[in-house]
């Protein structure tokens, strides 16, 4: 059953922002992000919100799996709110024995709340979007400059996507063993911490010694199919920006134009 | 000893691979059976013999062993893996201690046996399964390919169960280790006086060894009977993906040219002496 | 006409250690080994595990140079440095496990790697891939997760990316150990179209005695020697040689090979169901 667990929740569909090159996805979601550091108006993070969700509903990804993102942190936002609520000094509106509520904890906490919603949302797009191996050649190309400081991009890249290819093989593995060893009567549920530390050996080392088995074979494999590193490779599919992501460039440039612009219109 | 009452599974459940890998099975096995089960891969047997030993639960009918049902709530499941042996493919996979000894000794070690009854049992194991005992002390991980898969299996037979399940036990092995390990499952239930379920994806085998052949496709069991009976449903079993034996289908090119031969022999002896008969000699 | 694989006199020995890395003995997987392939051939390689044609197997790809004597590949010399990477080129290597050797998560990227290492244009890549999925027969699995197919799909995609290599010469090491009869049917049905269709020669190296019964010339192997050599049938009707190699005959030789001793006349090395029907009515 865990055979096609795709990492990063892809979601796939027929939609502009599926086919943008993975490079713009990188790109925009990082300025989102960023952006959403320095807004400092009611304004500003409408037009932040308003923005995201077109983005949404282009990207034709039901909202609701946006939302399961945020499950994850519903608990850590609540009570950070509360903390900010509590303890931020200032004008009081309410207050009950040592406990009083301030305008502005009120504020910073409704602020963090809609920070937060709005950064785990804006990069679940990309991740529902875009494949994990569209990602990886993205983070590749996109990181590429670095190799001139002796950062090793393609090999990082190479790792990242043979991972992706073998989590699915080793997670249906580890399944096996464990039916295999509970036929032996193994038992991996009760006891203290320490006693279920213990009883994972039969599990752990198998485990090492299939993955240690697999990684040999495929360096063979690779080796036998004249793999020798980054150099002097070509690409099956080259990462080309159409005009789609020119196109997209262009509105990412006049989103932080336009915040800047409601900025200026808000502190005058 | 074991009864399925009208046994489904569902495999991945509410999943985007959702399927039927079990559909209403009913079967029983009786004590001391050589059971051969054959189905093509995906034709729910892995799935019924984990059942079996209660590693999946089913999503409705019962299983019973000796009168109990084995998912019930109060059920020893423990007592249940104890007594039914699963080998699953690969099974060197699992080995995992210092030496041989000590990973045969794993087994008994979890029934809660005293250390001189689980190295008795180990030890028994192990001379049953004809391993030279230069290799007990040694890594696992330092033996040849038949002799790792000789060691696993001992490492469930120390559990001394009294069904043997075992799935494609010679898989990956060259002719000799295949025929090395059949032989020793023979051998096993003759001294032993065991059930054996046996999977396997050969017709050869399960004709030469199996008393009984259960013959699944998409979840059913579709032919259950002797080797016999099952093999003389060639049309069935090849819609199946399956085949008969390769002298069973020798005989039937004989039939298809009109002589009276008898097409049920599935054993190289037995296609011999009825080609001798029917050549007058 | 130059052979394409001409081995002289090669020889291999594999040094065994002791944990403290202390030389413990040797082993020599190869003794003194000579073999030629000719453009265009389908050779088959025999032999029971540890006879040593693994290790041929690995030398022809220059994944393993040998001790003594020299190998060509089509005229390069495996054991200089410099042709390395030609030499694999020229000669394509699919292993055992199928899982083991797929390297993307798409059936055509995992096609286009061999290409994408040598460097050849993207347009050019493209064409190698579709050209190879359709000689494979699974260009309707080119966007498909190699973790859903079945294990014959998967050799077959291995294989694919050989073919997109543009090989001389695809070296098969048991490509079909680890599948079940319907997924060796797949891969021994692909590789023969292969080398009848796109002429390309091949190294089967298996254990399967069904499935060279179409190759050129068989060796046999067995202590890092040559035992045998010779066409398919020459080599089947060595029953008692190759029992005592440890190698099972398929059961249609077997048969033939019982009767002729019970007195009927057969003609030797009898090879398919078809030819024995048709010799003994």
């Amino acid at each position: 059953m865990f055979r096609d667990m795709t990492l990063g929740q892809y979601y796939p569909a027929e939609s502009v922002i599926h086919k943008l090159d993975p490079r713009v996805k990188l790109v925009a979601t990082f300025v989102y992000i960023l952006s959403l550091f320095f807004i400092g108006s009611v304004t500003g993070y409408l037009l932040a919100a308003l923005f995201l969700l077109s983005v949404i509903a282009l990207s034709r990804v039901p909202i609701g799996f946006m939302v399961r993102g945020l499950r994850a942190i519903v608990i850590l936002m609540v009570v950070a709110a509360l903390f900010n609520v509590f303890l931020t000094p200032g004008e009081v509106i309410f207050s009950w024995r040592m406990f009083s509520v301030t305008k502005e904890g009120c504020f910073i906490a409704a602020k963090m709340v809609v920070r937060l919603t709005l950064l785990i949302m804006g990069s679940s797009v990309m991740t529902l979007t875009t494949t994990p191996a569209n990602l990886t050649d993205g983070l590749e190309k996109l990181l590429g400059p670095l190799r001139k400081i002796r950062v090793p991009v393609h090999e990082m890249a190479m790792m990242m996507s043979i991972a992706l290819r073998f989590i699915p093989i080793l997670v249906e593995e580890t399944d096996r063993i464990m039916k295999a060893q509970i036929a032996r009567g193994a038992d991996f549920e009760s006891g203290n911490l320490i006693r279920r530390a213990k009883s994972l050996i039969p599990l752990l080392i198998p485990l090492f010694v299939s993955a240690f088995r697999r990684a040999n074979d495929l360096a063979m494999a690779m080796e036998a199919r004249c793999y020798r590193g980054g150099a002097g490779r070509t690409k099956m599919k080259p990462l080309v920006y159409s005009r789609r992501d020119r196109i997209a460039y262009l509105i990412l440039a006049l989103y932080p134009a336009l915040l800047v612009a409601i900025g200026y219109f808000h502190f005058r | 000893m074991f009864v399925l009452d009208e046994v489904s599974y569902i495999y991945d459940k509410g999943g985007a691979y959702q399927s039927q890998a079990l559909d209403r099975v009913s079967l029983t096995v009786g004590d001391g059976e050589f059971i051969g089960l054959i189905g093509h891969t995906g034709s729910g047997k892995s799935t019924l013999i984990q059942l079996m030993d209660a590693l999946l639960k089913p999503d409705s009918g019962t299983i019973y062993y000796n009168g109990e049902d084995i998912n019930g709530s109060s059920y020893d499941r423990r007592k249940l893996r104890s007594e039914v042996g699963l080998v699953f493919q690969y099974p060197e996979h699992q080995l995992f201690e210092e030496s041989v000894f000590k990973d045969v000794c794993f087994g008994p070690k979890n029934l809660g046996l005293s250390q001189k009854e689980q190295e008795l049992r180990a030890y028994r194991a192990l001379e049953l399964t004809g391993l030279s005992k230069e290799c007990f002390y040694q890594s696992p991980f330092d033996l040849s390919g038949g002799q790792k898969r000789r060691a696993a299996i001992a490492g469930v037979l120390s559990m001394e169960p009294k069904v043997f399940i075992l799935d494609e036990p010679t898989a990956g092995l060259d002719p000799k280790g295949r025929k090395e390990i059949l032989n020793l499952i023979r051998d096993l239930r003759e001294k032993t006086g065991m059930t054996v379920i046996l999977v396997s994806h050969s017709m050869d085998d399960v004709a030469d060894y199996a008393d009984r052949i259960i013959a699944m496709d998409k979840g059913r069991v579709f032919l259950d009977g002797t080797p016999k009976e099952v093999f003389a449903h060639a049309e069935e079993l090849a819609e199946a993906g399956l085949s008969v034996p390769e002298v069973t289908a020798i005989v039937r090119m004989i039939a298809d040219r009109g002589l009276p031969v008898d097409t049920s022999v599935t054993t190289i002896p037995e296609a011999r002496d009825e080609i001798l008969r029917i050549l007058g000699r | 006409m130059k052979p394409l694989i001409d081995a002289n006199s090669i020889t291999y020995e594999y040094i065994r250690r002791d944990d403290e890395g202390n030389v413990e003995g040797i082993t020599t997987a190869l003794d003194h080994v000579d073999l030629q392939v000719k453009k265009g051939d389908f050779i088959a390689i025999l032999g029971h595990n540890g006879s040593g044609k693994s290790t041929f197997a690995k030398l022809l790809n220059a994944i393993l140079t040998p001790a003594e004597g020299t190998i060509y590949v089509d005229g390069f010399d495996t054991s200089d440095p410099a042709n390395v990477w030609e030499v694999r080129r020229k000669a394509g290597m699919v292993f055992q496990n199928p899982d083991n050797q797929i390297i993307a998560q798409v059936v055509e990227e995992d096609v286009g790697f061999g290409p994408e290492n040598l460097g050849v244009p993207t347009k050019e890549i493209w064409e190698r891939v579709i050209e190879s999925l359709k000689a494979l027969g699974i260009y309707e699995l080119r966007k498909k997760s190699p973790n859903r197919l079945s294990g014959g799909q998967k050799q077959r995609v291995s294989i694919a990316g050989v073919l997109a290599m543009h090989p001389e010469c695809i070296i098969l090491d048991e490509p079909t150990a680890m599948l079940d009869p319907r997924g060796r049917r797949e891969v021994i049905r692909a590789v023969r179209a292969l080398n009848d269709v796109e002429n390309i020669t091949i190294i089967l190296i298996t254990h399967y005695m069904e499935e060279i019964v179409n190759a050129d010339r068989v060796f046999v192997m067995n202590e890092g020697k040559i035992a045998m050599e010779g066409t398919p049938r020459e080599i089947f009707s060595r029953v008692e040689e190759l029992q005592n190699l440890s190698l099972t005959v398929p059961a249609v030789t077997l048969l033939a090979h019982e009767l002729k001793k019970a007195g009927v006349d057969l003609p030797d090395g009898v090879l398919t169901k078809e030819e024995l029907v048709s010799c003994l009515f």
